[in-house]
């Protein structure tokens, strides 16, 4: 079985952001990394391949040249191969545009079950594993709080609000993972080491058969108006318990209405 | 008048809070018409007039609930070729998210998660959201309609619009495809008989400085005696104070009730992405450096065992 | 009968020197099997020279410890002198009237001769005593003789009284068995007073019979003592032979403070650019250098680290001795495997072969009991991952060790092995390394937070690059290196934002580096992952080069140590001093004015890496002594001896789910001085001190932790109790 994860390049969430002027992120300004919530899909991808469930585990993102940063994490989370599509036109793409371009390299690459992250740290939108399955017509069964595959089918488990489900799915299909999952390895220095020596493929648009207007800023169905930083909140009264915290607490709920 | 697409939920008999506000929002770009799926009992299909629903799309498939959210983005997808509306609109949950992917990739359509508000400018639809774990505030417009937009709970007071809505059943067959992904086994959570969180008014929630499962019984109590959903902070669930479907923040939930009162939970960036666009925040916090502090309309430094129980117990006073 | 005990004297001699020499040579040949030693070890005569005098020949660490240490340097001596003894012993195997040439009939030689044998015999009284006291039988771990080999020390004690009564009744009958008219067959005419008393004893047996006595006394004797030498070369007690070298070998003036860097094949290892076959620290015992090894045969089991050892001394499986003891076993049983050629290997037998395929840290089925954590034939490990990972580095076992064994940088070699080789390490350690990957401090907190601390503070504190230069000013005397804790842990904020206004009150410029800054790596190296702190660390070096810094001060201790011993290894070499020192000048400059009394008891807790690791005991006891009114309280265990809170070698970032707590076993000994007021001078004692308080406290009980800076403060601006004002005044 082969696994494809589908990995992302984001800036540190602890850092300072900055957005251009086309309300695109600065990405020079910010250090990035793999998005920790794809960790948990290289290590349930590694974990596959070390269980003998899957053969090889190739991890695959679409970003600017730093971008081979994130894969050199997941090569060293023990991905076997990496694939990175980096093209200037893909610059500013939308979800649409990006799942395109991640649904034409996967499919290029072959694959038999598709892994990634619940969300990006960095867009939060939760829709690309939907998106991209959509496009290569394939199943998919997101917020994976749980994941096993045998013969052709993947066991997921999914914890919502009133129940938690078991889910089958036939495979191959693309399945997002939460941070539920296990941990995610500290790569160890060797394997670190290892991973520069592992190859990282890159392809261009036109080695996916995508023509550039098809993606990018210009082709995307949503264009940002304007990017301001959130309205801080003004911070209110800060007593100090003296004994009658729960008395003055009342108070201000009751004058807010809270306690009719 | 342009037509706008509002998938709805229903529990029981009853129609979902998040999904009247979504009409509501809907009504200012035109005429609301409710997708639901199932057979909808008369006090849904009133409800649904009430807020100014004028067609109402049921969508009985018995079978649905075996199959993820896949045959739902169908259907959904159907009815939007059909009915070129201006906009569908969808509910943030995992599972309006993936039908939203899905309807956008099938219409190549613009998508836009998580919106808090929206506006029509110019005939395009202009939606605001909250980004970057709450640090910046972008309004995006959607230049290939129909705009494919899910919206956070509690963007907006639901307001009554009473129209007649006329009910037309939908025939859907689900695909191959749609079939991959078949639910095996399901285990119901015992109810808490608690308001849901994403929707509830208000919310209490129990962070580190709870220090035990014991101690959350005092976060449960206070949320009791307010009428409260009970939420927790990361920590707070992976140490198994309370269940992870309680946790609020970037990996858990969104929440924007009319009042959060966080217990014992200092605030990091993360907590505060799922919070902080609840309009009135109280935090009890041993340590006055909490993060929390600096956007809490009310804070007390002191020791939330000490606090929470007296609140409680002025609160149970004061109502009786 | 002279020649029958010259034929059997020397027949013995050669049989046991025999042995003796070949088993040596063998170990000489299991210690070749190592590693060559890292730079810069050896070459240092003067300072071996030294080092030979001071911890050999003064007993310098033995002494510490007053009753054993006497009790040993008595041995020690004895031994030394009665080599002079068994010189003349073996002279009268030739001829029975042999003396010493030149001394060899001085009464000052046969006095201080007899002296020393008593002395001897003196000690192992003691020696007996301790050991009936300390039996591991009755004190359990308590006993620093917990897992040493018990019957071999009884066996030590009982050859040495054998070889001390021997040679006295041996002198003895030899003043007896005097020819008529010739000398004493004993050179001495007056000083041995002991062989004379013994001699008066045996006199009224006659001359023929005294005689036999001498003949027989003097070979069970000299068969005792070669049948000894042979004893140690087999046994615990080689240290008699090796701790001469090891004690010469040893790093100077400690193996404290600084780590080394990795060394693989007596190189530093280039972490930007590794060689193939790089060894990176230690997974097999023959990739322990061979001084390494020779630490290892070097312990004498004698437990003074176990009784130091925070881990062990808090029911943590970790004993430094029990792990040198295994690591030595084990490097023995590896041995046939190491000496046989590449090809012989297959034909050893099935166990040679099974011990050497034993990984060094592994599961060894450790459940509770100490002993079953170490395992030198394995299989599942030598020792087990929680003996190694329970380390706090403190540094209490190397200061106490007489024989200089390196027990930290052992720890450090085979966590190496396990993070950089292995990825294994306790989990929640895992977030500690990705937090100062991405976020450069342990928290993940990132550098925009790293300013926060000053928010709340009177007056501007001067940031690098705020005014658009991008090199520390030439009016800035001190760059004021804040920290990871410093600059984002609420308590060491204000342990922070203490310092800042005591220099601004004593008029001194300095500047902090803000968001520049990084964790200084110490947690990661600790942890041994060497190549995550040789990143933070070149990537400091850099930012303060660039920046032009020549004096830094800094209020952590482990920041304080990795600056100042650790830099230099990367090519940072700075003036590093610790607040308490800076403090204390400005103090006696009276730049810094008590005007307040602190009217509190007060103890004092020496941070590890302050103390043990640099030395620096008196500059905050001097700085606390400086502050009106405060009544200082030792703890028992203070200074060299100042029990650890837990925190180092990266505890701070792990579970501690062995045992009892560090830091509360530490909190408790602070308590019970009856102090109102827990000093400390490092964040992370303090978090752990606090901690420790408040679980054994709950009540809020009147006794507060904080720095020493802290109190300062108290006494010089007794208007700013606090320096962060109470919420309230922050935000109107």
């Amino acid at each position: 079985m082969k696994v494809v994860v589908l990995a992302k390049y984001v800036p540190e969430p602890t850092a300072t952001w900055a957005f251009e002027a086309d309300h695109t992120l600065a990405r020079e300004s910010v250090e990035g990394r793999l998005s920790e919530l794809d960790e948990y899909a290289v290590e349930q991808a590694v974990r596959l391949k070390e269980a003998g469930a899957a053969d090889e585990v190739v991890v695959l993102t679409v970003g600017p040249a730093k971008a081979v940063d994130a894969l050199r994490k997941a090569l060293a989370m023990g991905a076997d191969r990496a694939v990175h599509v980096s093209d200037e036109a893909i610059a500013g793409s939308d979800a649409l545009g990006t799942s395109r371009v991640l649904a034409a390299a996967a499919d290029k690459e072959g694959f038999d079950l598709v892994l990634t992250g619940m969300a990006s740290t960095d867009a939060e939108m939760s829709v690309m594993p939907s998106m991209v399955a959509a496009r290569l017509g394939l199943p998919q069964a997101t917020f994976a709080g749980a994941l096993s595959v045998e013969g052709g089918t993947a066991t997921i488990s999914r914890d919502l609000d009133t129940a938690t489900t078991e889910v089958t799915v036939t495979l191959p299909a693309v399945i997002s993972l939460t941070d539920q999952t296990d941990e995610a390895r500290y790569p160890a220095f060797k394997a670190i080491m290892m991973a520069k020596k592992k190859p990282v493929e890159t392809r261009s648009l036109a080695d996916l058969g995508i023509a550039a207007g098809d993606v990018g800023l210009e082709a995307a169905g949503t264009s940002v108006l304007s990017i301001a930083p959130a309205p801080q909140r003004q911070a209110g009264t800060i007593i100090t318990d003296e004994g009658d915290a729960a008395t003055q607490l009342a108070d201000f709920l009751a004058a807010r209405g809270f306690l009719r | 008048m342009s037509e706008v697409l509002v998938l709805v939920e229903t529990s029981g008999s009853t129609v979902r809070i998040p999904s009247l506000e979504l009409l509501t929002l809907a009504r200012r770009l035109g005429e609301p018409s409710a997708v639901l799926f199932g057979s909808p009992e008369d006090s849904v299909v009133a409800a649904l007039a009430e807020h100014g629903a004028t067609t109402l799309y049921a969508v009985p498939a018995p079978e649905m609930e075996e199959f993820l959210s896949l045959p739902k983005a169908e259907a959904v997808t159907d009815l939007a070729r059909r009915l070129s509306p201006t906009a569908v609109f969808i509910t943030s949950s995992p599972e309006g998210k993936d039908i939203a992917a899905r309807v956008a990739v099938a219409l190549d359509s613009g998508i836009i998660t998580d919106a808090v508000d929206v506006t029509s400018e110019d005939g395009d639809v202009v939606a605001t959201q909250s980004i970057v774990a709450g640090r910046f505030v972008a309004t995006t417009r959607v230049v290939r309609s129909p705009a494919v937009l899910t919206f956070r709970p509690n963007s907006v007071e639901p307001s009554p619009a009473p129209s007649s809505a006329t009910l037309e059943t939908v025939d859907l067959s689900v695909s191959e495809v749609a079939r991959g992904a078949r639910v095996v086994a399901t285990t119901p959570k015992e109810s808490t008989g608690r308001p849901d969180l994403t929707d509830a008014a208000v919310v209490v929630a129990g962070g580190r400085g709870v220090g035990s499962a014991e101690g959350f019984a005092k976060v449960e109590s206070l949320a009791d005696a307010l009428g409260a959903a009970v939420g927790a902070s990361r920590t707070a669930t992976d140490v198994g104070w309370a269940p992870h479907e309680s946790q609020i923040g970037q990996t858990g939930k969104t929440i924007a009730p009319a009042l959060y009162v966080a217990a014992g939970i200092s605030g990091a960036i993360q907590h505060r992405a799922g919070m902080q666009s609840s309009k009135t925040i109280v935090a009890v916090n041993k340590d006055p450096k909490a993060p929390i502090f600096g956007i809490a309309d009310f804070g007390v430094v002191g020791d939330l065992h000490t606090v929470l129980p007296a609140l409680t117990e002025e609160i149970v006073r004061r109502r009786t | 009968m002279n020649t029958l005990r010259l034929v059997v004297g020397l027949l013995m001699t050669v049989v046991m020197l025999g042995l003796a020499g070949r088993r040596l040579l063998y170990l000489y040949r299991v210690g070749g099997a190592g590693q060559p030693v890292e730079p810069g070890r050896l070459g240092a005569v003067g300072t071996a020279i030294r080092a030979e005098l001071v911890e050999v020949v003064a007993q310098r660490k033995l002494l510490r410890w007053t009753a054993p240490g006497l009790a040993h340097a008595a041995v020690f001596w004895g031994f030394c002198v009665l080599l002079l003894t068994v010189l003349e012993a073996f002279g009268s195997l030739f001829d029975p009237t042999f003396s010493l040439p030149v001394i060899g009939q001085f009464p000052v030689l046969g006095f201080v001769e007899d002296l020393f044998a008593l002395l001897c015999i003196l000690a192992v009284v003691a020696f007996v005593v301790i050991r009936v006291r300390e039996a591991p039988r009755d004190q359990g771990r308590r006993s620093r003789f917990f897992g040493s080999h018990l019957g071999p020390a009884w066996f030590v004690l009982f050859m040495i009284f054998n070889v001390v009564w021997t040679l006295l009744l041996t002198r003895g009958a030899q003043i007896n068995a005097q020819e008529v008219n010739t000398t004493d067959n004993l050179p001495f005419l007056r000083g041995a007073f002991l062989s004379q008393a013994i001699a008066s004893l045996l006199a009224p047996l006659g001359q023929d019979v005294n005689e036999v006595i001498e003949t027989v006394a003097l070979l069970v004797g000299l068969g005792v003592l070669l049948g000894f030498t042979v004893f140690v070369t087999y046994s615990k007690h080689l240290h008699i032979l090796l701790s001469l070298p090891n004690v010469a070998l040893a790093r100077r003036p400690s193996a404290l403070g600084a780590l080394l860097p990795v060394s693989s094949g007596g190189r530093e290892v280039d972490f930007e650019d590794p060689g193939e076959e790089d060894l990176l620290g230690v997974g097999n015992v023959e990739e322990f250098t061979w001084k390494g090894l020779l630490d290892f045969g070097t312990c004498t089991e004698c437990g003074r680290c176990q009784s130091q050892c925070p881990a062990w001394n808090t029911g943590k499986p970790l004993s430094p001795k029990l792990l040198i003891m295994g690591l030595r076993d084990h490097a023995l049983a590896k041995a046939p495997y190491l000496l046989a050629a590449e090809q012989e290997r297959d034909g050893l037998s099935d166990d040679a072969r099974a011990v050497a395929s034993v990984p060094l840290v592994g599961d060894t089925g450790y459940a509770g009991d100490p002993l079953a954590a170490y395992a030198p034939l394995g299989p599942g490990g030598v020792i087990d991952p929680d003996v190694l990972w329970s380390c706090t580095t403190c540094g209490a076992c190397v200061e106490q060790c007489p024989v200089d064994i390196e027990h930290v940088d052992h720890i450090v070699d085979m966590r190496r092995y396990q993070v950089l080789m292995e990825g294994a390490f306790p989990d929640e350690a895992g977030a500690m390394l990705n937090n100062l990957e991405h976020a450069a401090d342990p928290w993940g907190r990132g550098a925009s937070q790293r300013l926060a601390w000053a928010e709340p503070l009177d007056f501007e504190v001067r940031v690098l690059g705020a005014d658009g230069g991008d090199r520390i000013p030439d009016d800035v005397e001190w760059l004021f290196w804040v920290g990871c804790a410093g600059a984002l842990d609420d308590q060491a904020q204000r342990t922070t934002r203490a310092v800042a206004t005591l220099l601004h009150e004593a008029g001194v410029e300095f500047m902090v580096l803000g968001e520049a800054e990084s964790c200084t790596g110490d947690p990661a190296r600790r942890m041994g992952n060497e190549f995550l702190f040789q990143m933070l660390a070149r990537q400091n070096v850099q930012t303060l080069d660039d920046a032009g810094a020549t004096k830094i001060v800094v209020t952590c201790a482990h920041c304080f140590n990795t600056i100042a011993n650790e830099y230099p290894q990367v090519g940072g070499s700075y003036e590093v001093v610790h607040h308490s020192m800076l403090l204390g000048r400005l103090l006696a400059e009276k730049r810094l004015v008590p005007v307040s009394r602190v009217d509190r008891d007060v103890t004092y807790h020496d941070p590890c890496y302050l103390g043990r690791h640099n030395r620096i005991f008196a500059p905050p006891r001097e700085l606390l002594g400086a502050v009106p009114g405060l009544r200082l309280a030792e703890m028992p265990r203070a200074k060299e001896r100042a029990f650890c809170c837990g925190a180092g070698g990266a505890r701070m970032f792990m579970d501690e789910t062995l045992g009892t707590r560090i830091n509360e076993n530490r909190a408790a000994e602070a308590i019970a001085t009856g102090a109102q007021t827990i000093a400390a001078a490092c964040p992370f004692c303090i978090t752990m001190l606090s901690d420790g308080v408040s679980t054994l406290r709950p009540d809020d009980a009147p006794v507060e932790v904080t720095d020493i800076a802290e109190v300062l403060l108290r006494a010089v601006r007794p208007d700013l109790d606090d320096v962060s004002p109470p919420p309230q005044a922050a935000r109107p």
